[in-house]
């Protein structure tokens, strides 16, 4: 079951999509970008109160629900996200720690993944050069669609130092690019529960459709 | 050291901080800043009847303040034009008369690859003399 | 006739030092660094850039190009990197949605500015009417 784990909608404060869009664009490109589902991950913000089963329904895709977050180690995915965990962290704060991001939110049921690692500035290991590693990191955004060249390779030294699994993500801000990277688990996901656990647990790997958009595109 | 966000008063967002009415639009103006947006359409180049300004001319419209009263502009110099949201209504014709009208929309903090930014939107509602929308247009400045 | 997943023709340009002094003199924004790039380096730049707004107007043309009888609405885009002279660039854009009426069509459209080694220099969106007929 392929996932895109990483996308924003108009929600963020720098994304243009509508969720429909993104349905409406997966719904006629599953050819070239064979995705079964979307995570949105939203730029500093949470509401429990989001329903997206109608349209679910509608586009016969997967709709589950994260965060990005702002950290001392750049930013976070989280998944699971619970009420409490949006009692506990302001996530509209950009400073959280990250440490204590990775402990509590595991604590409380979800996961908290570093995204885009190699990223300057806003990616983990750049502040794994200068800070020690964060205990509890079990995977991290191994591939993601809106790094520029050589960021996504600086990943696989971090991945192999500290035994984090890699997922990917398209960390779409624009309809055409949702799907491009995602991930592939050996399980179906069916619930955001379901992806926490295949997250921690479970077998995956990033896959990239960028070639072949591409090449679709002629 | 780097010099430190500007620390802007939240109460100023929604509030009109600035309302500048141009002089007539010109022909010449139109033509001007057409060509040197590459257009190629008579449309936009050939001054007549029929010319009409391209769809980003309003974003040329300048205010005379382009900030809220209390933000000083040496602070607002600093900032980098992160991004623009343009909606479109009536076209600019020569001789209207555009009113901008300048408030503070939002501000936000992120971090990004060159550590930690403050977004500050500034919104101008362009109208002519007849009242009719011609642009509404969000400005995104970013500091860091 | 443009529909869902079309893209739009391409527009590619490299902009000249002078051309960009153009602009910004036209358009009412004349500041150091979009003048030389004596100007933006005193500013902490590269160079001479672009402003965002001539990217803007530069979505705008490819937009116009999409088919006859074009209306612009709507146009939004993000700068991620400097828009530099002398650096060949290539504007696209993808159709995302379209809603008919009854007398044309809406389309949305996703933006794209790039260099030609595929560098992401603005993204952005835009709405156009195509009027029938």
């Amino acid at each position: 079951m392929i996932l895109d784990l990483h996308a924003h909608s108009n929600a963020s404060d720098d994304s243009r999509a509508p969720i429909e869009g993104y349905l409406k664009w997966l719904q006629k490109k599953r050819e070239v970008v064979p995705v079964d589902g979307i995570v949105l991950t939203e730029h500093r913000q949470w509401s429990s109160e989001v329903d997206y089963r109608d349209l679910e329904d509608r586009y016969d895709t997967l709709i589950l629900r994260g965060a990005e977050v702002e950290t001392d180690y750049g930013h976070i995915l989280l998944y699971g996200v619970t009420d409490e965990m949006a009692r506990r962290f302001d996530f509209t704060d950009v400073h959280l720690r990250a440490q204590e991001v990775v402990t509590e939110v595991d604590r409380m049921g979800g996961i908290a993944t570093p995204c885009h690692p190699g990223r300057p500035s806003i990616g983990l290991c750049e502040h794994y050069e200068s800070k020690p590693a964060l205990e509890g990191v079990r995977a991290v955004e191994a591939l993601n669609g809106g790094s520029r060249r050589g960021e996504n390779e600086r990943v696989r030294g971090v991945m192999d130092e500290y035994g984090y699994k890699g997922f990917g993500g398209s960390d779409a801000h624009l309809v055409s690019l949702i799907g491009i990277c995602a991930t592939d688990f050996a399980a179906d996901i069916c619930d955001i529960d379901g992806l926490v656990r295949e997250l921690r647990d479970g077998s995956y790997r990033a896959v990239d459709f960028r070639e072949r958009v591409r090449a679709a595109r002629g | 050291m780097a010099d430190p966000l500007p620390e802007i008063d939240r109460d100023l967002i929604g509030r009109e901080f600035d309302r500048t009415v141009s002089k007539p639009v010109s022909a010449e103006r139109m033509i001007r800043y057409a060509r040197a947006c590459g257009e190629t359409n008579p449309r936009y180049l050939e001054d007549g009847p029929n010319l009409v300004a391209t769809p980003t001319f309003p974003i040329t419209v300048r205010r005379e303040r382009f900030v809220p009263e209390g933000i000083p502009m040496e602070v607002m110099y600093r900032g980098m034009d992160a991004g623009k949201d343009v909606e479109i209504g009536v076209v600019v014709r020569p001789g209207d008369v555009l009113t901008g009208v300048g408030s503070l929309h939002d501000i936000y903090d992120k971090t990004g690859r060159s550590g930690k930014l403050r977004f500050v939107v500034l919104r101008m509602v362009v109208t002519n003399q007849r009242d009719e929308m011609v642009a509404v247009i969000d400005q995104r400045m970013m500091f860091r | 006739m443009l529909d869902f997943g079309d893209d739009i023709p391409q527009l590619r340009q490299t902009l000249s030092s002078e051309q960009i002094a153009e602009y910004v003199k036209s358009a009412n924004q004349v500041a150091p660094r979009f003048l030389s790039d004596e100007g933006g380096r005193k500013d902490g730049l590269p160079g001479q850039i672009a402003p965002g707004n001539m990217s803007l107007a530069l979505f705008a043309r490819l937009l116009e190009g999409a088919a006859a009888n074009v209306e612009v609405r709507r146009i939004s885009a993000t700068f991620r990197s400097f828009v530099r002279p002398r650096v060949a660039l290539v504007a696209s854009g993808v159709v995302t949605d379209v809603e008919e009426r009854d007398d044309g069509c809406l389309l949305e459209c996703d933006l794209m500015l790039e260099t030609e080694s595929g560098e992401r220099l603005v993204t952005g969106t835009g709405t156009v009417f195509v009027a029938q007929g």
